[in-house]
């Protein structure tokens, strides 16, 4: 099989679980943001965690990490949606529930980002991700004698 | 504005499908790298993308929908419906693994090439074509047209059913166009997740809506205590000698053992026909037939009919007047986001099936009829853009069809499954039964046309329109026209078989059979035939023949819901664990799909000088139109003097 079709494939699985399981998600926010509907809210965070967690699950299967363009947009997103609920609770035009419901997916995104990253890289690897630059650890194993 | 939350809201999510829509198809154009994989994607689909795009176009749109509204009007008399996840499964557990080896081994991409290739007849693949017509402007153009309904409702008139279905076309021939069957492969997973996601959450807000379970359970048995028990929850006896709808009315009405067991045969018709073969020889290999009949579309998708589909129905059941069209115009104005969510999913899953079937009409006209007859000179890329302009002919006929003539549309739609039904014996005479002859299968299939056209809605209308009034109705004696078509096919079949032998002496047709039973024959399986022939007739006989009396009463003593919902619905559930489990035995115990590791040599043919056929192919298209217009002039004529009627 090409390595330009397995990488196709993996793209079509994370299109797919984000299209099923991504929109069920954010569409459940937006309902328990309408509603003011805390359990709602929570159940549109468990959509959007599940399908986090498959993304990372197909991820593994193929043997790759996010992508550039992956992480670019996720956390672009994230950083939107903090914006725009820091605007908006600003503006005063959050209920308590709402509030409540926005912290949480925000909390439960940061958390899951942090547990990706250490089971991914190891606690001292995922600290070492966010150094840019040659002034990091050096953290290539050494050869094998 | 009235709509106005419902219209933006379906233009975003509508937005957003676009581009994804847009993105696969330039992914699939890129991987295509130019026209040599355009028809078939290489062969290259990988067997799960398959398994996903087949489950998604057996059920599609129509299905989820249509059982769905038939449950909420009729009951659960119509159990075959029910346990469609199972009927749909039954023709590929049969017959895909053998007609993917020999696809491979010939290098064909396609039932027409498949059936010219083993019986050597033209006569088929001009049937074939005609049946891929059928699913491309009838069965494809009835979904158009209900889905694009369904959005101008939830938007609340702002946009027109026409301008809706215009749109959804002009997509559609866009990344046929485009990408071709890989992108049709490729969009057809994304689609197939939405159609499901679009279910799950449609059942979830229907059954929230009416009170949980429980309470449907009640407004049922209210129904059922009310004295409407007998049309809705109770097959009406095992045949009515009558003489069909719109012909005399039927006793109590007209869902009998026989309806059931002849419309499970129409059902059996979508998966042994062009449109879903040719995904599977599409495919890289065999390694997810048996998983996605048994799993995916058997288990999954049965299970999403039998509990989620139905609950909708049975929701339906208990309020007067129920539409899932106007159900969703009223979660528009209330939570637009999800109106419109379930919508596109419905949308997508109607592209699915009319994207394909517009793909295999046009190649099958263009590769398969054009090219061999009239123009055999065309290159390959000649004959893709060729193939392309026709994409959008069908698709521009299609749409046009679908909004000015739709009660031929649905006529023609309603033909495409039993048309489709009379290519099982043809395609078990190339996978399993040697001894069917080329002129038993074209007798045959001419004599199966026939008779389900005759039986079925198109048939009747069209000799109606000659003056030609037959004294039936749709479906004479409650049996579905796709089983009368099947007594004829199958007894012509015999018949000319029987006649026929030892006359056929091709070298093909020999050469697959050795294949076949060289490669494929099943190890250690001898001794479990007649058990495998056995549950497998028992199953059809108990799950939706007229084994359903007894589902009538089965968890229903006295009068008694046992279960809490009404017997059928029990003996649905059941059935269809039982169908799991024999769909499960045939795939894998009896290795009928289940996944051969071979090494097949592609087949040389002996090499022959190519012919200058211009000279033959220009008399042959002259030939062509004056027997076109020969026939035109005599069906004017015909018309004219003796019909004309409605």
């Amino acid at each position: 099989m090409q390595p330009s079709t397995v990488k196709i494939e993996r793209n079509l699985l994370v299109f797919a679980i984000w299209s099923a399981l991504g929109t069920i998600g954010v569409l459940l926010m937006i309902e328990g943001f309408a509603r003011d509907g805390y359990a709602l809210a929570l159940s549109g965070t468990a959509a959007i965690i599940a399908a986090l967690a498959a993304h990372v699950i197909v991820n593994a299967m193929f043997g790759t990490g996010f992508s550039v363009g992956e992480t670019a947009l996720g956390l672009t997103s994230f950083g939107a949606l903090v914006l725009v609920f820091v605007l908006s609770v600003l503006l005063g035009d959050v209920s308590r529930i709402d509030f409540y419901a926005g912290l949480t997916l925000f909390a439960v995104l940061a958390a899951a980002f942090v547990t990706y990253l250490i089971t991914r890289h190891g606690l001292r690897g995922a600290f070492s991700r966010f150094h840019v630059g040659t002034h990091g650890p050096d953290l290539t194993p050494p050869p094998e004698t | 504005m009235e709509g106005t939350g419902g219209t933006t809201w379906l233009l975003l999510i509508g937005a957003a499908y676009i581009a994804v829509a847009l993105y696969w198809a330039r992914t699939a154009a890129a991987e295509n790298q130019g026209e040599a994989t355009w028809f078939s994607a290489g062969h290259s689909l990988s067997p799960w993308v398959a398994a996903l795009v087949l489950a998604g176009i057996s059920v599609s749109a129509w299905f989820t929908l249509g059982t769905a509204q038939i449950v909420a009007r009729d009951g659960f008399v119509y159990s075959y419906l029910l346990q469609s996840g199972i009927l749909l499964a039954v023709p590929g557990t049969l017959l895909f693994k053998r007609a993917w080896f020999i696809a491979q081994r010939y290098r064909v991409s396609s039932q027409a090439e498949l059936l010219r290739l083993y019986y050597g007849s033209d006569a088929i693949v001009l049937f074939v074509a005609g049946i891929a017509l059928l699913f491309a402007v009838g069965f494809s153009g009835m979904q158009l047209r209900a889905v694009s309904g369904l959005i101008h409702d939830v938007s609340g008139g702002a946009v027109s059913s026409p301008t809706v279905g215009a749109a959804l076309s002009i997509l559609l021939f866009g990344y046929v166009v485009i990408g071709g069957m890989r992108a049709i492969g490729y969009l057809g997973v994304i689609q197939t997740v939405c159609l499901v996601s679009a279910s799950l959450l449609l059942t979830a807000l229907i059954v929230i809506d009416a009170g949980f379970i429980d309470a449907i359970n009640a407004r049922m048995l209210a129904r059922a205590d009310a004295g409407e028990s007998a049309h809705l929850f109770e097959v009406a006896g095992v045949i009515q000698f009558v003489s069909g709808l719109g012909r005399g009315s039927f006793y109590g009405h007209p869902a009998t053992a026989v309806a059931n067991l002849s419309g499970a045969y129409a059902l059996l018709g979508l998966a042994a026909g062009p449109i879903v073969l040719k995904v599977v020889l599409s495919t890289r290999s065999t390694r997810g037939i048996a998983a996605g009949q048994t799993w995916v579309l058997a288990g999954f998708f049965g299970l999403l009919i039998v509990l989620p589909i139905a609950a909708i129905g049975a929701a339906g059941l208990g309020q007067s007047g129920f539409g899932v069209a106007a159900w969703l115009t009223n979660l528009a104005a209330t939570s637009p986001w999800f109106a419109a969510w379930i919508v596109l999913g419905f949308a997508a899953a109607m592209q699915a099936v009319a994207g394909l079937s517009i793909l295999v009409a046009a190649e099958t006209l263009v590769r398969h009829v054009w090219k061999p007859y009239y123009a055999s000179h065309l290159t390959r890329t000649a004959t893709v853009m060729l193939t392309r302009i026709a994409v959008v002919i069908i698709t521009i006929v299609t749409v046009l069809m679908a909004f000015l003539a739709p009660v031929t549309t649905s006529a023609l739609g309603a033909f495409a499954l039993p048309a489709s039904a009379q290519l099982i014996v043809p395609m078990l005479g190339l996978c399993w039964l040697g001894w069917i002859t080329p002129a038993a299968a074209l007798a045959g299939l001419s004599f199966g046309l026939f008779g389900a056209l005759v039986t079925d809605v198109a048939g009747i209308g069209l000799l109606s329109w000659f003056g030609l009034d037959l004294p039936w109705g749709r479906h004479p004696w409650s049996v579905n026209s796709a089983a009368w078509g099947l007594a004829a096919n199958i007894a012509v079949c015999l018949l000319v078989s029987a006649a026929s032998r030892g006359g056929d002496t091709a070298p093909t047709r020999t050469q697959i059979q050795q294949f076949l039973s060289a490669s494929l024959t099943p190890h250690n399986t001898a001794h479990l035939r007649s058990y495998a022939w056995t549950a497998g007739l028992a199953w059809m006989f108990l799950a939706v023949g007229p084994g359903l009396i007894f589902g009538s009463y089965a968890f229903n003593p006295e009068g008694v819901w046992i279960l809490g919902f009404p017997s059928l619905w029990g003996w649905a559930m059941l059935f269809w664990l039982l169908g799991v489990s024999l769909i499960w035995f045939l795939s894998y115990r009896m290795q009928m799909a289940s996944h051969v590791a071979l090494d097949i040599d592609a087949f040389q043919p002996a090499p022959t000088l190519p012919r200058d056929a211009v000279a033959i192919e220009t008399v042959r298209l002259r030939n062509t139109v004056v027997a076109l217009l020969i026939a035109a002039g005599t069906v004017t004529l015909i018309v004219w003097s003796f019909g004309g009627g409605a």
